[in-house]
């Protein structure tokens, strides 16, 4: 899957990274959508597209090009195939940062050694780029490991996580199994720390740096020829097409009702929504009221963490930065099984609601630290010295100087955290009770019971619309959809 | 008489000491400059003069208050200006705000804010500007911008962290005797740190050179100039040559010494200081390559007198710039434009015993 993700992601990296192209933007927009999305939501729009009596087979039957449905999609090429599209970027944003970071002069001193075109991409350009390409990678390769819904809907249970998963769900039947999922939970929790700590050491000790510092703050833009350019946009439109597949077939299911054997539904109505409306307003209530309590947590206690790691000489830190980072690497579902474990008994946390929040905000917690963290290193120290010296104590000069600065870079932040919590199912579908239900599980359990797609569907659509609009948001004010899928980019200064 | 004391600072980071024990004094009005290399401590020194750094040991003193040894006192209660060296001009604020910052936490009343702000921007040419942000403003005017924003309230103390560095060459000759006529005219107790040693001899009343954490000389430019005090400061301020040697003959009623050179003859010098001036001891003799006097003729019986070869001849309009071998050392010599002599051909170099200084 990785591999997939690679060979997908590189070209396009550097067609993001360098080409100028005309409405790159928009299209890159589209491109990196999937991160925000979630991984459950495109699966079901591909069973639905690419599915056996999916909209694709209908539509070459009916054309008469096939004469028996082709199996796209069920299956472990389905698998690789969604997750891909899924992850491909991250290994896009992290790989077009590297190439956008090389000092230009780098590769011109390869091209008056001699280096042509291809030879230069492979010695000296992709060489430079591995930290940044491992970084991402890291993330691809360890997502199977935490991701088990994608593989059930799929048909594939031989994945790790979705095996802890059936085990665990069913340990009410039968203790043994129980175990079962344990192991294979601190199996994959085990695989998870020890691949992201040989990666991390790697990344360290591969860390290039050189003198120069770039000429250009864009990096190295070519103008492509006509036949690139011609390609570049049928390459990039092809995987936009896929990513907007996912928001258009969730929405027509949403809005019809016995969705069958047509290529398009036949019968349009808005009960789906009707009913998320009537009989489970809970759901939604939950969804923002869990994702609310995390972010207000996130924040009180992700603010005065990133400031200690990155402002103080505290001792310790270290330890913290390392305990929040290692966080990253653990698999959701071993948060919630341990959750689970840990609370079920001893200390009866379980039994409240507080439990749903809690192990959504320790969920997400390393990606809202290490974003503050980013905010701080870009903010000049000096910035916040000369409010002192202009007699302002250090409080003053938080509120005056820093909060304002650190404002964009962590607002990002504080939306990307809740859009996270939000869709977040591989943690919370074991800790949740009755009454507990938010919108992904809703989106599970009508999947899970088999005939009311069009309610999964529905409530799909309208999580990956609020998504939308808290993107929207970020863009305003962050700067670019792209700025606002991947955080980090936050004030410049 | 002394505005501000520094009373055997110390300050180490990890292992190396940034600032190695130094005591110095700012006469109240004067402009003094640390100059040095980088990572010679010279930031360190006036970042605890800010308060922005804690040192392990030691005092400042500013206006008779000690800043650490009764208490520390925080950056925002020592009334001083500074400037930094990539200006940190606040990017969400206007040029305006930006100068009125200090006062508006001193609550003063607005009118008189504004009529300070406004005085400020006028002496430092930044009229009309109010109203922009820094990132429309070019990097002389950004400069400009926190330097009104150190000096609007009056500080006792105004310290400058290599204010210049980020401003091309030619920007950066004009605002150093803007800068020194702006602070003269104010006469605000003033620290500057540059590692650009004819900054510090435009800008300075006082130089004090340091390196490895130690201030090495504390003098005027000129006489940091004349008479380095170490090989390091002959080195570090202009151009010099070094001829290496060993102590012949003291010849205490002329006041002079005769040097075995490292090129084998004997070479008269002026003794400086009684206490180095004991045969065999080894020395460095240091002369500027302006010092040096040419003649295409030998004299005859003529004391510091020596043949040269011209190795390198360079054409730099007003001077030539001569790089000559006696024997093998080689000597940097700044000779008339007007001279005939070309690459490979000799001449006879004058080496004045009055110009030529004697360094441990």
């Amino acid at each position: 899957m990785l591999l997939t993700a690679t060979v997908f992601g590189l070209p396009l990296a550097y067609i993001l990274a360098r080409y100028r192209l005309k409405g790159k933007t928009l299209l890159a927009a589209l491109i990196l959508l999937p991160i925000v999305l979630p991984a459950y939501a495109g699966a079901f729009a591909f069973i639905v597209f690419f599915g056996k009596q999916g909209t694709l087979n209908l539509l070459l039957l009916q054309l008469g090009l096939i004469t028996k449905p082709v199996n796209f999609i069920y299956g472990l090429h389905g698998l690789v195939f969604i997750q891909a599209l899924h992850l491909l970027p991250f290994i896009v944003l992290s790989l077009s940062a590297g190439f956008t970071n090389i000092d230009p002069s780098l590769e011109e001193a390869a091209e008056v050694e001699g280096a042509g075109g291809f030879k230069r991409f492979l010695t000296i350009t992709l060489p430079l780029c591995t930290p940044n390409y491992l970084a991402g990678a890291v993330i691809v390769f360890l997502w199977p490991f935490t991701d088990w819904l994608t593989p059930l809907i799929f048909g594939q249970i031989d994945f790790l996580p979705s095996i802890s998963y059936i085990n665990i769900a069913y340990h009410f039947t039968d203790m043994y199994r129980k175990y079962m999922g344990i192991v294979s939970v601190v199996v994959s929790s085990v695989i998870c720390i020890v691949m992201f700590l040989i990666s991390k050491r790697w990344v360290e000790s591969k860390k290039y740096t050189s003198l120069s510092k770039g000429t250009t703050l864009e990096g190295r833009i070519i103008e492509p020829g006509a036949f690139k350019r011609f390609w570049s946009y049928v390459y990039m439109v092809l995987i936009a097409i896929l990513v907007l597949l996912i928001p258009t077939v969730l929405g027509l299911s949403a809005f019809s009702r016995r969705w069958a054997l047509t290529p398009i539904p036949t019968y349009w109505t808005l009960d789906n929504f009707k009913l998320i409306f009537l009989e489970s307003p809970g759901l939604l209530k939950n969804s923002f009221v869990f994702s609310g309590v995390a972010l207000l947590w996130g924040i009180a206690f992700g603010l005065p963490a990133a400031y200690l790691i990155t402002r103080t000489k505290i001792i310790g830190k270290e330890a913290l930065d390392f305990v929040i980072t290692l966080m990253l690497a653990f698999p959701g579902i071993a948060v919630g099984v341990s959750y689970l474990l840990a609370f079920w008994e001893g200390i009866p946390l379980a039994t409240l609601w507080i439990i749903m929040p809690l192990s959504l905000f320790v969920r997400r917690l390393p990606y809202f630290v290490r974003m503050a963290h980013a905010s701080y290193l870009q903010l000049d120290v000096s910035l916040e010295e000369a409010s002192e010296m202009s007699g302002a104590g250090k409080l003053r000069t938080f509120i005056n100087i820093s909060f304002p600065l650190l404002l964009k870079g962590v607002f990002v932040g504080i939306v990307m955290f809740f859009i996270m919590a939000f869709q977040e199912i591989s943690t919370a579908i074991f800790l949740y009770r009755g009454g507990w239900e938010t919108l992904p599980i809703g989106i599970f359990l009508n999947w899970h019971r088999g005939m009311e797609f069009g309610i999964a569907a529905a409530m799909a659509f309208f999580m990956i619309v609020i998504i939308f609009i808290l993107l929207l948001i970020v863009s305003r004010i962050g700067g670019g959809i792209i700025g606002a899928a991947w955080g980090s980019s936050g004030g410049r200064y | 008489m002394a505005f501000i004391k520094i009373e055997n600072l110390f300050k180490k980071f990890g292992n190396v000491a940034a600032v190695n024990h130094v005591w110095l004094e700012v006469k109240q009005g004067e402009i003094l400059t640390l100059l040095g290399p980088s990572g010679c401590g010279k930031t360190t020194t006036l970042r605890c003069i800010a308060g922005l750094e804690k040192p392990d040991e030691g005092d400042v003193i500013i206006d008779g208050k000690s800043m650490f040894s009764q208490g520390f006192v925080p950056p925002s209660k020592r009334e001083i200006g500074m400037v930094f060296q990539n200006y940190a001009v606040w990017p969400h604020m206007r040029v305006f705000d930006n100068v009125a910052y200090g006062l508006k936490i001193q609550k003063l009343p607005k009118k008189v804010i504004k009529k300070k702000v406004a005085e400020t921007l006028e002496s430092l040419g930044l009229t009309g500007l109010e109203g922009r942000f820094p990132g429309q403003l070019s990097g002389g005017q950004q400069q400009r911008v926190a330097l009104a924003r150190a000096l609007v309230g009056n500080p006792k103390v105004l310290l400058l962290d290599e204010p210049l560095s980020n401003l091309d060459a030619k920007l950066r000759e004009k605002m150093r005797f803007e800068i020194k006529s702006l602070v003269r005219r104010m006469g605000i107790t003033s620290v500057y740190v540059t590692h650009d040693q004819a900054e510090a001899m435009v800008i300075s009343d006082r130089v004090s050179v340091m390196n490895t954490g130690n201030i090495v000389q504390v003098g005027t430019p000129e006489e940091i100039y004349k008479k380095p005090a170490t090989r390091f400061v002959a080195d570090f301020i202009g151009t010099t040559n070094f001829i290496t040697g060993e102590i012949l003959e003291v010849l205490k009623e002329r006041g002079l010494l005769y040097v075995h050179t490292e090129f084998g003859q004997k070479m008269l010098c002026k003794i400086p200081d009684p206490a180095m001036a004991s045969t065999n001891n080894k020395v460095n003799i240091s002369i500027r390559p302006e010092d040096i006097e040419i003649f295409t003729e030998p004299r005859e019986g003529r004391d510091n007198l020596f043949k040269a070869t011209i190795m390198h001849r360079a054409y730099l309009g007003n001077f030539l710039y001569l790089f000559v071998n006696i024997d093998s050392t080689m000597i940097r010599v700044q000779a008339p434009y007007d001279l005939m002599q070309k690459e490979g051909e000799e001449l006879f170099l004058f080496l004045n015993p009055e110009k030529c200084v004697l360094l441990p």
